[in-house]
């Protein structure tokens, strides 16, 4: 009696434990489903309040992601005009643009000489009349470089716009780009307070499953003390609730995308109207597959998390006495 | 089977509940441990059901120093202890089958195996048929051999039974106790904590008696002595 023998951990075999665990497993998982389909009304109302808790941060995500298409349909747009030096012939403008065009920064090089300028002022600002009256074109031959995709943010293009300046024939260029930048910062900003939210709305699916799986622990209190009586490991009585939360999170997320569907359903004919007025063919986009993967995924984490928090602080309350 | 050493308990608050007790019950021996309510009696159990720990001296089981044992090594241990408690513990709203078959399913058994094991069990206990009725639908007699089935359905080498007869009439309680000595005969160690001192004076085992938390007698008590000393 002196020596302490092993406690064995099972009698069954290893592979008899191995096989077993998974089949503990996927009827531990079918079981939590079992339990939450025999209560529907307090399963259903809590992922309810899971499903509207998730859709909020998804819904602002799909907000951020269609400003962001947007944005980027104007981002591209940024060109730089580089306006040549008075005096310089035809023959050293065109080796500029050779030369231009070589540029791995530059996507597109578009000339416009001197008389197409005036033409295209004279068309476009109604003194159409009075430029008649000058003797000499007063307007400078203009190089429009479209800067390659990489190049295309503001930074990018502020920099290629730097390196273009350095060219002899070139006075001086510009880049109308503030506009964009204070757009780029407002959409940061929402962002931002996108990311907020969704944290704060994420501690609240947390908590809601944190406390929904404490009464399910008070309602099978005497359960758990009669396992623990005969020998249920920690890890066996946790693993029911465990599951619980994560269906709890795979349900409300699955609800969460639905109600984002219809919110962009019900939105995008409204969207469609006004963007119609600006002549824009866009579209709202709603979640995409891998977008819905990810939303379920992460609401079972949350579940999960959720309930293990909840199972860690109250299992152990509950003993046999 | 259980050696107690110089085991003493008190529980937070001050009250004392075990003094002094020292007894070693042999593997393959059946006994009775009686004394008043609130002598100690449910301590006891509690010490070998590792529910509660002792503050001084050594409590071994099967073997295992109590003291050494971590927590997440107690429900091993317990898978080694059938227990019966006189009030059942049993689980109203599952069947007879899923209460009897709990332990086996913890310890991870396949499910034909369970069914098997089950059936064996609830017969031994002549309650073989029973198995998809729930609890409620039983008498107090047959709930308390559910309680009996599910104990020894995975073979403990040792079984502790609480006031099992406590809600039964004399005949019950012998047949219980018959049912005890069965398991008894086939080599696992038998504890029964009880009151009914009729019922101990009928059979021919080993008795414990705590008095006021303490062992009365010396350690290999007869019949007759502990029966003197009460």
């Amino acid at each position: 009696m002196n020596k302490q023998p092993q406690l064995t951990r099972s009698k069954l075999p290893i592979s008899g434990q191995i096989v077993m665990f998974f089949i503990r497993h996927i009827q531990h998982a079918m079981a939590s489903l079992g339990e939450l389909w025999r209560n529907p009304i307090s399963s259903l109302m809590t992922m309810a309040v899971l499903g509207v808790s998730l859709s909020l941060p998804a819904a602002l995500q799909v907000l951020v992601k269609n400003a962001e298409t947007i944005t980027q349909s104007w981002n591209s747009a940024a060109e730089i005009s580089l306006f040549v030096d008075e005096g310089r012939s035809e023959k050293s403008i065109q080796s500029l643009i050779a030369r231009l065009k070589v540029y791995p920064e530059v996507a597109e090089v578009n000339y416009i000489n001197r008389d197409q300028a005036l033409e295209e002022f004279q068309r476009l600002s109604g003194f159409g009349e009075a430029l008649s009256y000058l003797d000499v074109n007063p307007l400078p031959a203009v190089v429009m470089v479209t800067p390659s995709l990489k190049y295309s943010s503001a930074t990018g293009a502020r920099e290629l716009l730097r390196k273009l300046e350095q060219e002899a024939e070139v006075s001086f260029g510009r880049l109308d780009i503030e506009w964009l930048e204070r757009l780029q910062a407002v959409v940061r900003l929402l962002e931002r307070t996108v990311l907020a939210i969704a944290a704060l709305l994420v501690l609240a699916v947390v908590l809601v499953i944190g406390n929904t799986i404490r009464l399910a622990i008070m309602n099978r209190r005497t359960e758990i003390e009669v396992m623990k009586l005969v020998g249920a490991t920690e890890a066996f009585i946790r693993r029911p609730f465990l599951y619980t939360g994560i269906w709890f999170g795979i349900i409300g997320g699955i609800l969460a995308w639905v109600i984002i569907n219809l919110l962009v359903w019900y939105l995008d004919s409204a969207l469609a109207e006004l963007l119609g007025l600006y002549g824009s063919q866009l579209h709202m986009e709603s979640l995409t597959l891998t977008e819905l993967g990810q939303l379920v995924l992460l609401a079972s984490f949350l579940g999960w998390l959720g309930s293990y928090l909840s199972v860690r602080q109250h299992l152990r309350a509950i003993e046999p006495s | 089977m259980i050696r107690f050493e110089q085991v003493s308990k008190v529980y937070t608050g001050g009250q004392k509940a075990l003094s002094d007790v020292s007894f070693h019950l042999k593997r393959g021996e059946m006994a009775f441990l009686t004394g008043h309510s609130g002598a100690g009696k449910s301590t006891l159990l509690k010490l070998i059901t590792v529910i509660e720990r002792a503050n001084g001296g050594k409590v071994s089981i099967n073997g295992h120093d109590i003291a050494k044992l971590r927590r997440a090594q107690v429900p091993y241990l317990r898978r080694d202890i059938g227990m019966i408690f006189q009030n059942h513990h049993l689980l109203m709203e599952k069947s007879v089958f899923d209460n009897v078959a709990l332990p086996l399913i913890i310890e991870g058994f396949s499910h034909g195996e369970i069914r098997k094991r089950v059936a064996g069990a609830l017969d031994m206990v002549g309650l073989y048929g029973k198995e998809r009725h729930h609890p409620i639908m039983l008498s107090g007699g047959e709930q308390q051999r559910v309680g009996i089935a599910r104990a020894i359905v995975n073979k403990p080498p040792l079984l502790l039974a609480d006031e099992p007869t406590g809600n039964l009439d004399p005949k019950l309680s012998m047949d219980i106790l018959r049912l005890f000595e069965t398991f008894n005969d086939s080599g696992t160690t038998v504890l029964i904590a009880t009151h009914d001192l009729g019922l101990i004076a009928r059979m021919k085992y080993r008795t414990l008696t705590l008095k006021q938390g303490r062992v009365l007698g010396a350690q290999e008590l007869d019949q007759s002595d502990s029966l003197g000393a009460y």
